[in-house]
């Protein structure tokens, strides 16, 4: 059985400005779409809370959404994952603890109704309220009191006399967000219909750091590449892989920018795998060119890498077919971000193929034809310098 | 068959049966042993054949699979940085007036970490550089003009101080989490200044947040001996109840509970002790295993806490002049104070060190002491080498640091996920796993005929080493690990895909089966080779970069590949060689 029966002889080389202009426009759109509107970046890059609720009974995300507005959750967005039937919902807020700036000035108000209070501290990052009193205090009054901010109260820690006799220190720690959405979907249930699958807390510093960190890798590994194609193969061969490992990253980015799907760790981990992946094609075809440059001497340049294209095209395409083939089970079965993943790496597998041909292949040429015209250009004008290294 | 053949053969097969064996602690972990039981290293040694690995290699769940709470805590370096830069500046300004060298004011820039000290007298200037520079070796000179001189904090000791913050923070860290009788907690350092915690099966993701807050884990507090005899009685009008283990002790130099959980003495003593009093514990460590307790120690403290870790200034271990080990701790002028009136109205009285309500240590307090240093010396030798007693005293220095200074810590990430979506992700991901792998593998039979049945037999192969490879490196699989693995096996057949194409197209140029089997792999191997290691490159860059379950699936990828090199390639060959050259097949099945 074969793919391709007879051998093809298609002129791929011929329909490379055609090509490269549609890569080109498709690659600024991205680009600008990025610019214009943003990835959906997950809590892994944006920071904030996410829970994972299944609910026992069928539900929608409407009424999840609008179970959690009445229980006094107004900004959380809902997302069904998986099958309708598995009624599992994904609820995603900012912040990490019920302590924010509005929320801790009107606790600090609260507590210093107590009387006697001072030195009223928001920690937001930690979600933990410190204060000194001028007497032992009852932890239940604080707990209420900072409650009636609209906090939830996970502990109050009594810390004893301050040194010096200077008065008492308490630290109230506050509930997380999860505590507080499990509240919102529990109030006026009598047990919860729901079960508690799932919580991740990202802090927005760390958020920020993840996030410069995975494009730092793209570039690392970017470079990296580059530098062992080079030096693998002759270094004409490099900026057309490089070229081409742009495309593919940014085409996949494309993909998480038009489905609008959580732009996250697992994200970054995919583009990652795509850049490693992608130039396997790119060196099945240029390993092919260097051993018809060898066999077609006097061939031109653009002809060989045609034929090269060719003979390698069965393979191209049943490589790729076999990795896309083993991504189905999790396309099928995968929720959430494995899917996800699953499917940029298909886009990844496909474009991959296509930048090969399309982009790092006549790339190759145009910058052999610029040397060779450059150099035809010395010659013409009669400098025989020779310093010039020979670009054939 | 030659005899480079054979060596190939039965290489492969003490490779196959290598991965089978190392195996086995995975498979009893997972298939036999019940699920609470998991992770209970000695319950499984047990449970396996003597002739089975260590049961240390095995292939651990992920958090994300087996459900608990991953913890990413940030430590701020930065702040604890700046504070001492702010100190240290205060001690410059101390020294100076001190040694009576003249009158200096000095300004701290938080960013640069600078101090700058401005005289009041410019002809003083050239004695105090000087003598600063020569005390305050921790800083380097910037710039001096006239009566103003800017000093630097020394790189190389700031770094130190770094490290020493994060080391600290991990110290308080443990022992928090200690407190809450966890069996397994894996506590490590990430990058420079994040702290990782893995607690598998937990569930409480609220709790995490008990381990940050920073201040006052450290406490000064009185013992109460007015009544040495407080347990003993207690535990004669009281009996504790079944089951508790509480019995009394005297190691300690007096009567004490002893009890296996911290809680069965809490719980029993509630209620029971007098007012204005609280009952502690100390920590009795395991001789072999330091960080893990045998059992606990009760203590009778004031409830007041006069002083705590806030007032510490410094905290050192030293070899006294007996040639004992101690640790030299100081206060500031405030602590010092209030450490002079409790030590002069506790002479005789016992003072406990507690830090996160564990009592440390409760030296004996032999007179009054003034000026804000004192030295806690570390009891008899008894049967302890002088390095452990040296060791004790220097991990109670750092303990008393780790209360003094800390750098202040913030969560940076949680994630928890329930035992329930573990197994669930479990069993979808192995359907997924077989699905896609099948459907490989069905179509390489289909395809290439016997040659792709020979790359079926090497994919199973690569599976087995790649569970093998992360058995024997003790690594994690995750969820992301699971698509890692379908995806480098999906990667891994592309090698004899290539290999098989090549044989095609040099059987099309009329070779023979020999030749061109032969060919096929010479030609192929390069390309292989090259896409092999752009593949890996960016796997090991997601490996130093990525974090928890990314990681797993870098880890996955990098074993793969490096499996795919030997199945794809050696393995094949092998098996096509025996049909061509020892068979003499003349037909190749591709």
């Amino acid at each position: 059985m074969q793919i391709l029966k007879n051998k093809t002889n298609i002129d791929f080389i011929g329909k490379r400005k055609p090509a490269l202009f549609l890569s080109t426009v498709l690659n600024l759109a991205i680009i600008v779409g990025i610019a214009a509107f943003g990835f959906n970046f997950g809590v892994d890059f944006a920071g904030g809370t996410v829970v994972e609720v299944k609910f026992d009974h069928p539900i929608t995300a409407e009424e999840v959404r609008e179970r959690a507005e009445k229980g006094g959750l107004p900004d959380v967005s809902v997302q069904n994952i998986g099958a309708a039937e598995e009624n599992t919902f994904l609820l995603r807020m900012g912040g990490v603890t019920q302590l924010n700036e509005e929320s801790g000035a009107k606790g600090k108000e609260a507590l210093e109704a107590l009387g006697g209070v001072r030195n009223v501290y928001s920690d937001l990052p930690n979600g933990i309220i410190r204060f000194r009193a001028a007497q032992p205090m009852d932890s239940d009054a604080i707990k209420k009191a900072v409650e009636s901010a609209g906090i939830g109260v996970q502990e109050v820690r009594d810390l004893g006399e301050a040194q010096g006799g200077t008065g008492y220190d308490y630290q109230v720690v506050a509930s997380g967000m999860a505590d507080r959405v499990f509240a919102a979907l529990n109030a006026g249930l009598e047990k919860p219909d729901f079960e508690q699958r799932r919580v991740d807390y990202v802090g927005p510093q760390v958020g920020k750091q993840l996030r410069n960190r995975g494009i730092m890798a793209l570039l690392y590994s970017m470079v990296a590449i580059l530098i062992y194609v080079a030096f693998r193969f002759d270094f004409k061969f490099g900026p057309g892989a490089l070229l081409s490992m742009v495309h593919d990253v940014i085409m996949v980015a494309g993909y998480y920018l038009v489905s609008r799907r959580e732009f996250n760790l697992t994200a970054i981990a995919a583009l990652l795998t795509v850049v490693g992946y992608s130039v396997n094609d790119t060196i099945v075809i240029y390993d092919r060119i260097r051993e018809d440059m060898a066999k077609y001497k006097g061939k031109p340049f653009a002809e060989v890498i045609n034929i090269a294209i060719n003979d390698t095209l069965g393979r191209t395409i049943l490589t790729s077919g076999t990795t896309a083939l083993s991504l189905i089970g999790l396309l099928i079965f995968g929720v959430g971000e494995i899917f996800d993943f699953a499917m940029a790496m298909l886009v990844g597998i496909v474009v991959g193929v296509y930048s090969t041909i399309y982009i790092a292949s006549p790339l190759t040429i145009w910058l052999d034809e610029r040397a060779a015209a450059k150099e035809a250009r010395l010659r013409a004008s009669g400098n025989m310098d020779h310093q010039q290294p020979n670009a054939a | 068959m030659d005899r480079g053949w054979w060596w190939k053969f039965g290489l492969i097969v003490a490779v196959t049966l290598g991965s089978i064996w190392f195996l086995i602690p995975t498979y009893y972990s997972l298939v036999v042993l019940d699920r609470d039981q998991r992770n209970n290293l000695a319950v499984l040694e047990e449970r396996m054949p003597a002739w089975a690995p260590p049961a240390k290699y095995r292939l651990n769940l992920g958090l994300d699979l087996q459900g608990g709470i991953h913890m990413v805590m940030r430590v701020d370096t930065k702040t604890a940085l700046q504070k001492r830069t702010e100190r240290r500046a205060q001690q410059i300004v101390n020294y100076v007036n001190d040694k009576k060298l003249g009158e200096v004011t000095a300004d701290t820039d938080p960013e640069k970490l600078e101090v700058t000290l401005t005289a009041k007298d410019p002809g003083t200037m050239d004695a105090i550089q000087k003598e600063v520079l020569a005390t305050f070796t921790d800083f380097k000179e910037v710039s001096r003009s006239g009566a103003s001189l800017v000093l630097v904090q020394d790189e190389s000791q700031a770094n130190v101080f770094r490290t020493e913050a994060v080391d600290q923070a991990m110290l308080v860290i443990r022992r928090r989490i200690d407190k809450w009788g966890v069996a397994e907690v894996d506590v490590r350092k990430l990058g420079a200044d994040s702290i990782q915690i893995s607690l598998p099966g937990r569930s409480n993701a609220e709790q995490a947040k008990e381990l940050v807050g920073t201040t006052a884990q450290l406490e000064f507090r009185m013992v109460d001996d007015s009544n040495p005899q407080f347990f003993a009685q207690l535990l004669q009008a009281t009996p504790p109840p079944a089951g508790s283990e509480i019995t009394l002790t005297t190691e300690g130099g007096f009567p004490q509970l002893q009890a296996p959980t911290r809680e069965a003495i809490i719980e029993y003593t509630k209620d029971k002790v007098p007012e204005n009093r609280v009952v502690l514990t100390e920590c009795i460590a395991n001789p072999v295993k330091k960080n893990e307790c045998t059992s606990y120690r009760s203590y009778l403290l004031d409830k007041n806490v006069p002083l705590t870790g806030e007032s510490l200034a410094s905290a050192d271990a030293n070899i006294s002049q007996l040639n004992e080990p101690e640790v030299n701790i100081s206060f500031d002028p405030a602590g010092a104070r209030e450490f002079e009136r409790l030590t002069e109205q506790g002479v005789g009285r016992r003072m406990a060190i507690v830090l996160d309500e564990n009592v440390q240590t409760a030296p004996n307090i032999n007179e009054k002491i003034s000026g804000g240093s004192a030295r806690i010396t570390m009891g008899r030798m008894g049967g302890r080498t002088f390095e452990e007693w040296l060791g004790e005293a220097q991990t109670l220095a750092l303990v008393l640091k780790a209360g003094a200074l800390p750098a202040p810590v913030t969560v940076g990430e949680i994630r928890q996920v329930g035992a329930s979506l573990g197994d669930e992700l479990i069993r979808k991901g192995g359907l997924a796993a077989v699905l896609g792998l099948g459907l490989v593998i069905l179509f390489m039979a289909i395809y290439y005929k016997a040659s792709g049945l020979i790359a079926d037999l090497a994919l199973v192969l690569n599976g087995l080493l790649i569970l093998a490879g992360l058995a024997f490196f003790n690594a994690t699989l995750t969820l992301p690990g699971i698509a890692g693995f379908v995806l480098t096996l999906g990667v891994a057949v592309d090698a004899n895909v290539l290999i098989n194409e090549r044989i095609r197209e040099e059987l099309g140029h009329g070779k023979s089966a020999r030749a061109a089997v032969d060919q096929g792999y010479d030609r192929a191997f390069w390309t292989i080779f090259d896409s092999h290691v752009t593949a890996l490159i960016s796997a090991f860059i997601l490996f130093f970069t990525g974090t928890g379950p990314v990681r797993g699936f870098a880890t996955t990828l990098i074993i793969g590949l490096l499996a795919s090199l030997f199945t794809s390639i050696t393995v094949t060959r092998v098996i096509m060689t025996y049909f061509v050259h020892g068979r003499n097949a003349k037909i190749v099945s591709v």
